[in-house]
């Protein structure tokens, strides 16, 4: 006696993660799986944004930053000189 | 004796009399007591009168009017005594019942009326001897008769009144019910026709209707009635009408009342009982009413018309009119108004049947509320009696008894106990908008839920109930708290706008003249009607005591149900969402909100990586598992932003290769679209649909993907022991034994013991052996068995969380019952609510920290003794 399976479907259920080094954003503190203060949703609508040191932050919280800065800006982590990774 | 009375008046008189006036007066005064005793004893013979009259002048002469006056009245009230009372009362007292015979009632009332009224005769005789006597010597002798017909009067009904037998009054209760009870039945025989007639009939009709009939028939029910029936009650009511006159005479004029009265008010105390029944689904006032129109007062109005009424209602204030005077003398005003007496009658009879309504209500209230949508005629029945009689707070007495001792026991489920006390804010609601009463019949039902551990979860059920079910199953969504939202959101719609207009003066003017003192009963620490507000969902989330627990609860199930979803509709959770959202506000909702949007995002996304991913094994077509190939078109993933969704339970678990090949596949292709975002598969959770092909049959499920795991290990060895089972599919063994009982209850796995007494030997049953178990499935493959979780939930329940939030504090609390010994609960909360500032803050409730450190009790970490804990050493 043998059986034969045959699947319909087969409905997973995952998490998305940032693949990123660190949990939580430097600046605003939330995690990088949530979302900046001034967003609802996270994920697409509230992404991350690495600099060329390769630190991440919520693309909201770095643009706050970067645009407060009056000459150039630093990265907040590390002092250098931030720059979009390209 | 002559001398003796005359002495008491006048004692010179005696010497003015000479010895022959002495011997005319004695002479005289013996042929009046004899003409007296022939009258009185005359049997209806009046020839003795002249006789008497010329006696009575010759005393009268002599100045012995007074003398003349109190013998006759002594004579008429022996004869009385002896002749009419005595052989009146001989008629009951042949029956040791009360029910004599009407016609006895009627004989002995007739023949001492009769006796009566030949005494009053002679006494009239007396009367005009005494006048014409008067009349004589022209001094004004007016006065005499109505006084010697009161004293008469007087002498009869106290001749009576103390030979009177004990029963006499039930035998006139009894004589009146019997009138009663005919006259309804005449009334109920020619009710239709009435009705009838009321539909056809035009004013002119009526006016003619009403003219021929009762001298006054102003009562509606007289105008439309045929005549025929009338004349029926006529002669009916004459009977009575006589015989209360006859009884009023004979002095019983508050004992004949009393007597009509109650039985009055026993006839209308059956007829509220007997109409009211057990019946909530019709209204029943309407009906008493005019059956109190229709009957009672009828008969009534008649005894009072033939009474003259005005006899004892005279006295009746015109203050005292009613609202509930009918005025359907609007047609010729002035003529038929009723009698004040009539009015006071009415009113009399109507309060007590709404008093017996209400009593009868109140008395059932609890069963009323269990079928509350279809007893609504039964609540509004008693609104309107309770606005009559002002008994609230007994109804609020009674019915608080009636849940102590029905619904707030440990055998009721905590649903059946909500959907009461939503019904009961319903019922209530009708009988008093301010919820005055409601607060006071809510709070031992709200304590009560409280000490229970479902109560939240029923709510939540509650309100998400009936998402699912659509427009067919509306019929019983009469509980369902769906439907108090969308009304709640109706109502916010409506008041938006009002809220501008509140500054106006005008409007505020007409909030001030509408304005209404609380009821008396009202609790003046609850704060006035004005910030009390009848609010179903606001009473339900009072009993929880913060919303924010409702709101994690919902969150839960709202996870439960999305986890277990298998395609992405999920419409009616976003309307439940939507008017949550209203109701709670956005923020509280906010990661319910953000769950929901992750199964709209996943359905997008899962489409695009479909369309989208390079498919190898296109060639080959459907799921054949034979090759290690299944094509992608089988696979669906719901992609969840885990911050935001209650704590999953994580089980680690070894998907069957192709499936797993296939997971990794797409993750790879979300990474691609997604980068720099990555997919972490919860392998353990969401659902699977396979169908089982053996030789001779075909079997469907749908089942969890644990399962499903387990059963395609069968593919390629039939028997299985648990321990190289468990290590394939990648569980520890207590799940897999636990979780395998699904194949087996099942019949497509049979569990024997192995070599070894711990491990057991799982093999595929052959088809033949189980057919009698599943024989529903023969042949019939399209039959679609769910699996059942078995109480296994994806989502860590609240309690988990709870557990898992309180071990930040387990050290803090070991810490302190290290420095200082033992320690009460409420202590150890103070304390941790004052030291526990930082991040995390401690938010805990006092409940809460007591089962979570009873549970370190039982991890034997502490103890507690006396209420006090202690290290465990």
């Amino acid at each position: 006696m043998k059986v034969k399976i045959l699947l319909f479907w087969w409905h997973a259920v995952a998490a998305w993660t940032w693949d990123a080094q660190d949990e939580t954003c430097g600046i605003c503190r939330m995690a990088f799986d949530g979302c900046c203060p001034d967003c609802k949703l996270p994920g697409d609508d509230c992404p991350l944004i690495w600099g060329a040191c390769n630190h991440a932050f919520h693309l909201h919280c770095i643009l706050k930053w970067v645009n407060s800065q009056t000459s150039q800006a630093h990265c907040p982590m590390c002092r250098r000189e931030w720059q979009f990774k390209g | 004796m002559a001398d003796s009375i005359s002495s008491t008046c006048n004692l010179g008189f005696l010497d003015t009399l000479s010895e022959t006036s002495i011997h005319e007066i004695v002479e005289s005064y013996s042929a009046f007591c004899a003409a007296t005793e022939t009258l009185l004893n005359g049997a209806g013979d009046l020839s003795v009168g002249p006789q008497l009259v010329s006696h009575v002048h010759r005393l009268c002469s002599h100045g012995l009017e007074s003398l003349v006056r109190d013998h006759f009245l002594g004579a008429l009230e022996r004869t009385f005594e002896k002749d009419g009372a005595s052989k009146f009362w001989r008629h009951f007292e042949a029956h040791d019942d009360v029910s004599i015979g009407e016609q006895v009632f009627y004989n002995a009332l007739e023949e001492i009326s009769l006796e009566k009224q030949y005494q009053e005769k002679c006494l009239l005789m007396l009367v005009h001897a005494l006048q014409t006597y008067g009349g004589r010597r022209s001094r004004d002798s007016d006065d005499v008769s109505p006084e010697l017909f009161a004293k008469y009067q007087l002498s009869v009904s106290s001749i009576l009144m103390a030979t009177l037998p004990r029963k006499f009054p039930d035998i006139l209760n009894w004589y009146f019910k019997g009138r009663l009870e005919e006259l309804s039945t005449i009334m109920a025989g020619d009710e239709p026709r009435g009705d009838e007639d009321e539909d056809d009939r035009d004013d002119m009709e009526l006016d003619e209707k009403c003219r021929v009939s009762y001298r006054s028939g102003q009562m509606e029910i007289d105008e439309c009635n045929p005549q025929g029936r009338f004349f029926d009650n006529n002669k009916l009511v004459n009977n009575i009408g006589r015989v209360v006159h006859d009884l009023r005479s004979l002095g019983f004029t508050s004992m004949t009342e009393d007597a009509y009265a109650s039985a009055i008010f026993l006839f209308l105390k059956d007829k509220v009982h007997d109409l009211a029944g057990d019946d909530y689904r019709i209204s029943v006032l309407e009906s008493i009413k005019r059956w109190i129109q229709a009957v009672p007062l009828q008969f009534l109005h008649a005894l009072l018309a033939y009474l003259g009424d005005s006899v004892s209602y005279e006295s009746a204030s015109s203050g005292l009119k009613s609202p509930l005077a009918k005025c359907p003398a609007s047609f010729y005003p002035g003529i038929d108004t009723p009698s004040e007496g009539l009015v006071r009658w009415q009113l009399r009879l109507e309060y007590f049947a709404y008093e017996t309504l209400q009593d009868l209500r109140i008395a059932k209230l609890f069963e009323i509320i269990v079928d509350y949508p279809d007893s609504s005629p039964a609540i509004e029945d008693l609104k309107q009696c309770l606005e009559y009689t002002g008994q609230h707070s007994k109804l609020v007495e009674s019915f608080i008894s009636a849940l102590q001792y029905r619904l707030l026991t440990a055998g009721a489920s905590t649903n059946d106990i909500l959907h009461q006390y939503v019904s009961t804010i319903k019922a209530l609601r009708t009988i008093d908008p301010a919820g005055v009463f409601l607060e006071a019949v809510g709070e031992p039902i709200r304590d009560y839920l409280r000490g229970r551990k479902d109560t939240i979860k029923c709510i939540v059920t509650m309100l998400t109930d009936g998402t699912g079910a659509n427009s067919n199953v509306s019929g019983n969504t009469g509980d369902s708290l769906l439907e108090e939202l969308n009304r709640d959101e109706e109502s916010q719609e409506n008041i938006a706008p009002e809220d501008d207009f509140h500054t106006d003066d005008k409007q505020a003017w007409i909030n001030a003249s509408r304005w209404e003192p609380d009821p008396v009963e009202a609790d003046p620490l609850k704060g006035s009607r004005n910030r009390r507000k009848v609010d179903i969902l606001g009473m339900i989330v009072g009993i929880i005591g913060s919303q924010d627990q409702l709101v994690n609860e919902y969150r839960v199930m709202l996870a439960e149900k999305l986890l277990n979803k298998s395609d992405y509709d999920i419409d009616s959770e976003i309307r439940t969402l939507e008017l949550l959202k209203i109701h709670f506000g956005e923020n509280s909702m906010q990661k319910c909100e953000i769950m929901l949007n992750d199964l709209i995002g996943s359905k997008r996304t899962n489409t695009n990586i479909k369309a989208t991913i390079a498919q190898p094994s296109h060639t080959d077509a459907g799921g054949e598992l034979g090759d290690n190939r299944v094509s992608m078109d089988i696979l669906d993933a719901t992609i969840i932003s885990s911050n935001f969704w209650p704590p999953i339970q994580e089980e680690s678990l070894n998907v069957p290769g192709p499936v797993d090949q296939l997971l990794s596949d797409y993750a790879k292709r979300f990474n691609e679209i997604k980068t720099p975002r990555k997919l972490l598969w919860k392998k353990n959770l969401g659902t699977v649909k396979l169908e089982l092909q053996f030789e001779d049959r075909e079997m469907q499920f749908m089942v969890a993907p644990l399962h499903a795991a387990i059963v395609m290990q069968f593919q390629d060895q039939k028997s299985w022991t648990s321990k190289d089972l468990a290590a394939a599919v990648g569980v520890p063994i207590d799940i897999l034994n636990r979780r395998i009982n699904f194949w087996i209850s099942k019949g497509i796995l049979a569990e024997s013991l192995g070599e070894d007494t711990d491990d057991h030997v799982f093999t595929l049953m052959e088809g033949m052996i189980d057919t009698g178990k599943n024989t529903a499935n023969d042949g019939n493959c399209e039959d679609l068995i769910v699996g059942d979780e078995e109480g296994e939930s994806s989502v860590a329940s609240v309690e988990d969380q709870l557990r898992k939030e309180m071990t930040v504090y387990e050290k803090f609390i070991l810490g302190m019952l290290t420095n200082f010994g033992s320690m009460a609960l409420d202590r150890i909360h103070n304390t941790l609510k004052m030291f526990c500032i930082a991040d995390p803050t401690y938010d805990k409730t006092l409940q809460q920290l007591q089962s979570f450190l009873s549970g370190l009790v039982s991890e034997e970490k502490l103890e507690l003794r006396d209420g006090m804990y202690f290290l465990k050493k």
